[in-house]
Protein backbone atom coordinates (compact mmCIF):
# COMPACT_ATOMS: atom_id res chain seq x y z
CA UNK A 1 0.00 0.00 0.00
CA UNK A 2 1.34 3.83 -1.09
CA UNK A 3 0.38 6.86 -0.99
CA UNK A 4 0.64 9.33 -4.25
CA UNK A 5 0.30 13.31 -5.18
CA UNK A 6 -2.13 14.76 -6.54
CA UNK A 7 0.43 15.70 -9.27
CA UNK A 8 0.84 11.72 -9.82
CA UNK A 9 -2.89 11.46 -11.04
CA UNK A 10 -4.23 12.45 -14.43
CA UNK A 11 -7.71 12.81 -15.48
CA UNK A 12 -9.10 9.16 -17.07
CA UNK A 13 -6.70 7.21 -14.46
CA UNK A 14 -8.55 4.07 -12.93
CA UNK A 15 -8.64 2.68 -9.82
CA UNK A 16 -7.66 -0.74 -9.33
CA UNK A 17 -10.55 -3.05 -9.77
CA UNK A 18 -11.81 -4.29 -5.99
CA UNK A 19 -13.28 -7.57 -6.48
CA UNK A 20 -14.90 -9.80 -3.69
CA UNK A 21 -16.82 -12.10 -3.26
CA UNK A 22 -19.16 -10.94 -0.80
CA UNK A 23 -20.73 -13.65 1.73
CA UNK A 24 -23.67 -13.55 3.56
CA UNK A 25 -21.93 -13.44 6.62
CA UNK A 26 -20.01 -10.21 5.80
CA UNK A 27 -23.01 -8.67 5.34
CA UNK A 28 -24.61 -10.11 8.63
CA UNK A 29 -21.29 -8.60 10.17
CA UNK A 30 -21.64 -5.14 8.74
CA UNK A 31 -25.67 -5.05 10.02
CA UNK A 32 -24.68 -5.85 13.35
CA UNK A 33 -21.55 -3.61 13.71
CA UNK A 34 -23.47 -0.77 11.57
CA UNK A 35 -26.61 -0.98 13.81
CA UNK A 36 -28.67 -1.96 10.28
CA UNK A 37 -29.78 -5.50 11.96
CA UNK A 38 -32.85 -5.44 9.84
CA UNK A 39 -34.45 -9.10 8.94
CA UNK A 40 -34.13 -7.92 5.23
CA UNK A 41 -29.97 -7.63 6.07
CA UNK A 42 -29.26 -10.83 8.06
CA UNK A 43 -31.69 -13.63 7.13
CA UNK A 44 -33.31 -14.72 4.00
CA UNK A 45 -36.72 -16.18 5.44
CA UNK A 46 -36.83 -12.18 6.74
CA UNK A 47 -36.06 -11.00 4.09
CA UNK A 48 -38.97 -12.74 1.80
CA UNK A 49 -41.47 -11.59 4.31
CA UNK A 50 -40.32 -8.17 2.80
CA UNK A 51 -40.75 -9.43 -0.69
CA UNK A 52 -37.38 -9.70 -1.38
CA UNK A 53 -35.68 -12.59 -2.99
CA UNK A 54 -33.25 -13.10 -0.16
CA UNK A 55 -30.69 -11.01 2.31
CA UNK A 56 -29.28 -7.95 0.83
CA UNK A 57 -26.56 -6.01 1.62
CA UNK A 58 -26.94 -2.08 3.36
CA UNK A 59 -26.47 0.41 0.57
CA UNK A 60 -24.70 2.16 3.40
CA UNK A 61 -22.28 -1.06 3.13
CA UNK A 62 -21.39 -0.50 -0.54
CA UNK A 63 -20.87 3.48 -0.11
CA UNK A 64 -18.57 1.84 2.67
CA UNK A 65 -17.09 -1.04 0.46
CA UNK A 66 -16.07 1.69 -2.73
CA UNK A 67 -15.03 4.51 0.15
CA UNK A 68 -12.59 1.30 1.01
CA UNK A 69 -11.57 0.60 -2.37
CA UNK A 70 -10.15 4.41 -2.91
CA UNK A 71 -8.73 3.52 0.13
CA UNK A 72 -6.90 0.87 -1.35
CA UNK A 73 -5.88 2.78 -4.20
CA UNK A 74 -4.02 6.07 -2.18
CA UNK A 75 -4.48 5.71 1.45
CA UNK A 76 -3.45 9.07 1.83
CA UNK A 77 -6.75 10.66 -0.30
CA UNK A 78 -8.71 12.09 1.89
CA UNK A 79 -13.07 11.72 0.37
CA UNK A 80 -14.65 14.94 1.00
CA UNK A 81 -17.89 13.84 -1.07
CA UNK A 82 -18.88 10.48 -1.94
CA UNK A 83 -22.75 10.14 -3.17
CA UNK A 84 -24.20 6.80 -4.14
CA UNK A 85 -27.66 5.82 -5.57
CA UNK A 86 -28.59 2.40 -5.27
CA UNK A 87 -30.01 1.50 -8.59
CA UNK A 88 -30.96 -2.54 -7.90
CA UNK A 89 -30.70 -4.43 -4.46
CA UNK A 90 -27.14 -6.07 -3.43
CA UNK A 91 -27.30 -10.09 -3.51
CA UNK A 92 -24.90 -11.62 -1.13
CA UNK A 93 -22.93 -14.67 -2.47
CA UNK A 94 -22.46 -12.90 -5.69
CA UNK A 95 -18.82 -11.63 -6.87
CA UNK A 96 -18.70 -8.01 -6.90
CA UNK A 97 -16.46 -5.65 -8.69
CA UNK A 98 -15.66 -1.72 -7.17
CA UNK A 99 -14.52 0.16 -9.85
CA UNK A 100 -14.03 3.95 -10.26
CA UNK A 101 -12.45 6.22 -12.50
CA UNK A 102 -10.86 10.08 -11.93
CA UNK A 103 -12.93 12.33 -14.36
CA UNK A 104 -11.77 15.94 -13.24
CA UNK A 105 -8.68 17.34 -11.27
CA UNK A 106 -9.13 21.28 -9.68
CA UNK A 107 -5.26 22.47 -9.62
CA UNK A 108 -6.44 24.93 -7.18
CA UNK A 109 -8.38 23.14 -4.52
CA UNK A 110 -5.64 20.08 -5.13
CA UNK A 111 -9.37 17.70 -5.04
CA UNK A 112 -10.04 15.22 -7.97
CA UNK A 113 -13.58 14.16 -9.07
CA UNK A 114 -14.06 10.76 -9.75
CA UNK A 115 -16.75 8.17 -10.88
CA UNK A 116 -17.12 5.46 -8.78
CA UNK A 117 -19.41 1.78 -9.67
CA UNK A 118 -20.36 -1.42 -8.15
CA UNK A 119 -21.31 -4.65 -11.00
CA UNK A 120 -21.70 -8.11 -10.76
CA UNK A 121 -20.09 -10.33 -13.27
CA UNK A 122 -22.66 -9.20 -15.90
CA UNK A 123 -21.53 -5.30 -15.50
CA UNK A 124 -24.72 -4.47 -14.17
CA UNK A 125 -24.08 -0.95 -12.31
CA UNK A 126 -26.20 -2.01 -8.89
CA UNK A 127 -24.66 1.09 -7.14
CA UNK A 128 -23.41 4.01 -8.76
CA UNK A 129 -22.18 7.60 -7.62
CA UNK A 130 -19.31 10.09 -7.63
CA UNK A 131 -16.70 11.28 -5.42
CA UNK A 132 -14.49 14.11 -4.38
CA UNK A 133 -10.77 13.10 -2.70
CA UNK A 134 -8.76 15.70 -1.28
CA UNK A 135 -5.11 14.60 -2.43
CA UNK A 136 -1.78 15.56 -0.97
CA UNK A 137 0.53 18.02 -3.20
CA UNK A 138 4.26 17.53 -3.40
CA UNK A 139 3.93 21.76 -3.33
CA UNK A 140 3.01 21.75 0.21
CA UNK B 1 -46.74 19.72 -11.54
CA UNK B 2 -46.32 20.77 -7.68
CA UNK B 3 -46.66 17.87 -5.61
CA UNK B 4 -49.37 18.69 -2.44
CA UNK B 5 -47.60 18.62 1.21
CA UNK B 6 -47.04 21.06 3.78
CA UNK B 7 -44.18 22.86 3.01
CA UNK B 8 -43.42 23.93 6.22
CA UNK B 9 -41.69 20.99 7.00
CA UNK B 10 -39.00 21.28 5.03
CA UNK B 11 -35.97 22.34 6.99
CA UNK B 12 -37.87 21.52 10.50
CA UNK B 13 -35.56 19.67 12.70
CA UNK B 14 -37.42 16.35 13.80
CA UNK B 15 -34.84 15.21 16.28
CA UNK B 16 -31.82 15.72 18.11
CA UNK B 17 -29.62 12.50 19.34
CA UNK B 18 -26.87 12.88 21.09
CA UNK B 19 -24.28 9.41 21.17
CA UNK B 20 -22.17 8.02 23.73
CA UNK B 21 -18.77 8.30 22.95
CA UNK B 22 -17.24 6.62 20.10
CA UNK B 23 -14.95 3.82 21.61
CA UNK B 24 -12.30 2.80 19.75
CA UNK B 25 -12.88 -0.66 19.18
CA UNK B 26 -16.05 0.02 17.31
CA UNK B 27 -14.01 2.08 14.82
CA UNK B 28 -11.63 -1.19 14.48
CA UNK B 29 -14.87 -3.18 14.05
CA UNK B 30 -16.80 -0.83 11.81
CA UNK B 31 -13.32 -0.83 9.37
CA UNK B 32 -13.04 -4.42 9.71
CA UNK B 33 -16.16 -5.22 8.47
CA UNK B 34 -15.57 -3.72 5.41
CA UNK B 35 -12.25 -5.04 5.14
CA UNK B 36 -10.53 -1.84 5.29
CA UNK B 37 -6.49 -2.50 5.26
CA UNK B 38 -5.60 1.15 5.66
CA UNK B 39 -3.77 1.76 8.81
CA UNK B 40 -5.30 5.07 9.72
CA UNK B 41 -8.33 3.15 10.62
CA UNK B 42 -6.64 0.06 11.72
CA UNK B 43 -3.36 0.51 13.23
CA UNK B 44 -3.82 3.31 16.03
CA UNK B 45 0.26 2.86 16.44
CA UNK B 46 0.74 3.62 12.82
CA UNK B 47 -1.90 5.95 12.98
CA UNK B 48 -0.49 7.70 15.29
CA UNK B 49 2.33 9.00 13.08
CA UNK B 50 -0.02 10.07 10.33
CA UNK B 51 -1.76 13.36 9.18
CA UNK B 52 -4.50 12.99 11.99
CA UNK B 53 -1.73 12.11 14.86
CA UNK B 54 -4.28 9.23 15.94
CA UNK B 55 -6.20 6.44 15.08
CA UNK B 56 -9.87 7.89 12.95
CA UNK B 57 -12.84 6.03 11.97
CA UNK B 58 -13.48 5.53 8.06
CA UNK B 59 -15.67 8.29 6.17
CA UNK B 60 -19.11 6.20 6.10
CA UNK B 61 -18.67 5.53 10.05
CA UNK B 62 -21.31 8.39 10.26
CA UNK B 63 -23.78 6.18 8.20
CA UNK B 64 -24.00 3.90 11.44
CA UNK B 65 -25.41 6.15 13.63
CA UNK B 66 -28.74 5.49 14.84
CA UNK B 67 -30.90 8.25 15.85
CA UNK B 68 -33.89 7.91 18.06
CA UNK B 69 -36.28 9.05 15.47
CA UNK B 70 -35.05 7.46 11.84
CA UNK B 71 -38.30 9.46 10.16
CA UNK B 72 -40.58 12.18 11.45
CA UNK B 73 -44.23 11.85 12.82
CA UNK B 74 -45.56 13.84 9.47
CA UNK B 75 -43.41 12.06 7.48
CA UNK B 76 -45.29 12.39 4.20
CA UNK B 77 -46.40 9.67 2.23
CA UNK B 78 -46.66 9.61 -1.88
CA UNK B 79 -45.97 5.92 -2.66
CA UNK B 80 -47.11 2.63 -1.33
CA UNK B 81 -43.56 1.71 -1.21
CA UNK B 82 -40.52 3.03 -0.18
CA UNK B 83 -36.78 2.31 -0.81
CA UNK B 84 -33.10 3.07 0.25
CA UNK B 85 -32.23 4.97 -3.40
CA UNK B 86 -29.07 6.70 -2.16
CA UNK B 87 -26.80 8.44 0.24
CA UNK B 88 -24.63 12.31 -0.03
CA UNK B 89 -22.15 12.24 2.38
CA UNK B 90 -20.29 14.98 2.78
CA UNK B 91 -17.47 14.57 5.17
CA UNK B 92 -15.83 18.12 7.15
CA UNK B 93 -14.14 16.66 10.15
CA UNK B 94 -12.51 12.92 11.10
CA UNK B 95 -14.77 10.73 14.01
CA UNK B 96 -11.75 9.93 16.96
CA UNK B 97 -12.58 7.53 19.58
CA UNK B 98 -13.73 9.44 22.55
CA UNK B 99 -15.64 12.05 20.30
CA UNK B 100 -19.60 12.67 21.41
CA UNK B 101 -21.50 13.34 18.45
CA UNK B 102 -24.74 15.33 18.01
CA UNK B 103 -26.72 14.52 14.60
CA UNK B 104 -29.81 16.89 13.83
CA UNK B 105 -31.83 15.79 11.43
CA UNK B 106 -34.63 17.45 9.66
CA UNK B 107 -36.40 16.99 5.86
CA UNK B 108 -34.35 18.49 3.20
CA UNK B 109 -36.22 18.21 0.54
CA UNK B 110 -39.27 16.57 -1.12
CA UNK B 111 -39.73 16.13 -5.16
CA UNK B 112 -41.16 13.88 -7.88
CA UNK B 113 -39.80 11.96 -11.13
CA UNK B 114 -41.50 10.94 -13.64
CA UNK B 115 -39.93 7.78 -15.89
CA UNK B 116 -41.18 5.32 -17.99
CA UNK B 117 -42.45 3.58 -15.11
CA UNK B 118 -44.38 6.62 -13.58
CA UNK B 119 -43.86 8.72 -11.01
CA UNK B 120 -41.59 8.54 -8.33
CA UNK B 121 -41.46 10.82 -5.13
CA UNK B 122 -38.05 11.38 -3.57
CA UNK B 123 -38.46 12.64 0.46
CA UNK B 124 -34.36 13.45 1.26
CA UNK B 125 -33.79 13.45 5.07
CA UNK B 126 -30.57 15.58 6.38
CA UNK B 127 -28.57 14.01 8.72
CA UNK B 128 -25.68 16.77 10.49
CA UNK B 129 -22.97 15.22 12.45
CA UNK B 130 -21.29 17.73 14.55
CA UNK B 131 -18.82 17.00 17.38
CA UNK B 132 -18.09 18.33 21.18
CA UNK B 133 -15.79 21.30 19.87
CA UNK B 134 -18.74 22.38 18.05
CA UNK B 135 -17.31 21.80 14.70
CA UNK B 136 -19.12 19.92 11.43
CA UNK B 137 -18.11 16.31 11.09
CA UNK B 138 -20.44 15.39 8.50
CA UNK B 139 -23.92 15.53 6.62
CA UNK B 140 -25.65 12.33 5.10
CA UNK B 141 -28.81 13.48 2.86
CA UNK B 142 -30.27 10.18 2.36
CA UNK B 143 -33.30 9.44 -0.36
CA UNK B 144 -35.76 7.75 0.49
CA UNK B 145 -37.82 6.54 -3.14
CA UNK B 146 -41.08 6.06 -2.73
CA UNK B 147 -43.82 5.01 -5.57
Amino acid sequence: MSSFYFEDVEEGDEFPPLDLFLTKDQVRRYAWTANMDFPRFTDDEGARKEGLPGMIAPGVMSMGLLARMISDWNPAARITRIGTTFRSPVLPDTRLHLCGAVTQKDEQTHTAECDIWMENDDAERWVIGTATLALPTKSA
Amino acid sequence: MALDFDRSILGTVFDETLFAPITKEEILEFAAALGETNPLYTDEAAAANGPYRGLVAPPTFVTKLRPNKMTPENMPKFGKVGFDGGRDLNVFEPVRPGDTLTMVSKIHDIYEKTGRSGSMYFIVLRNEVSNQHGEKVAVIDHRIMQR
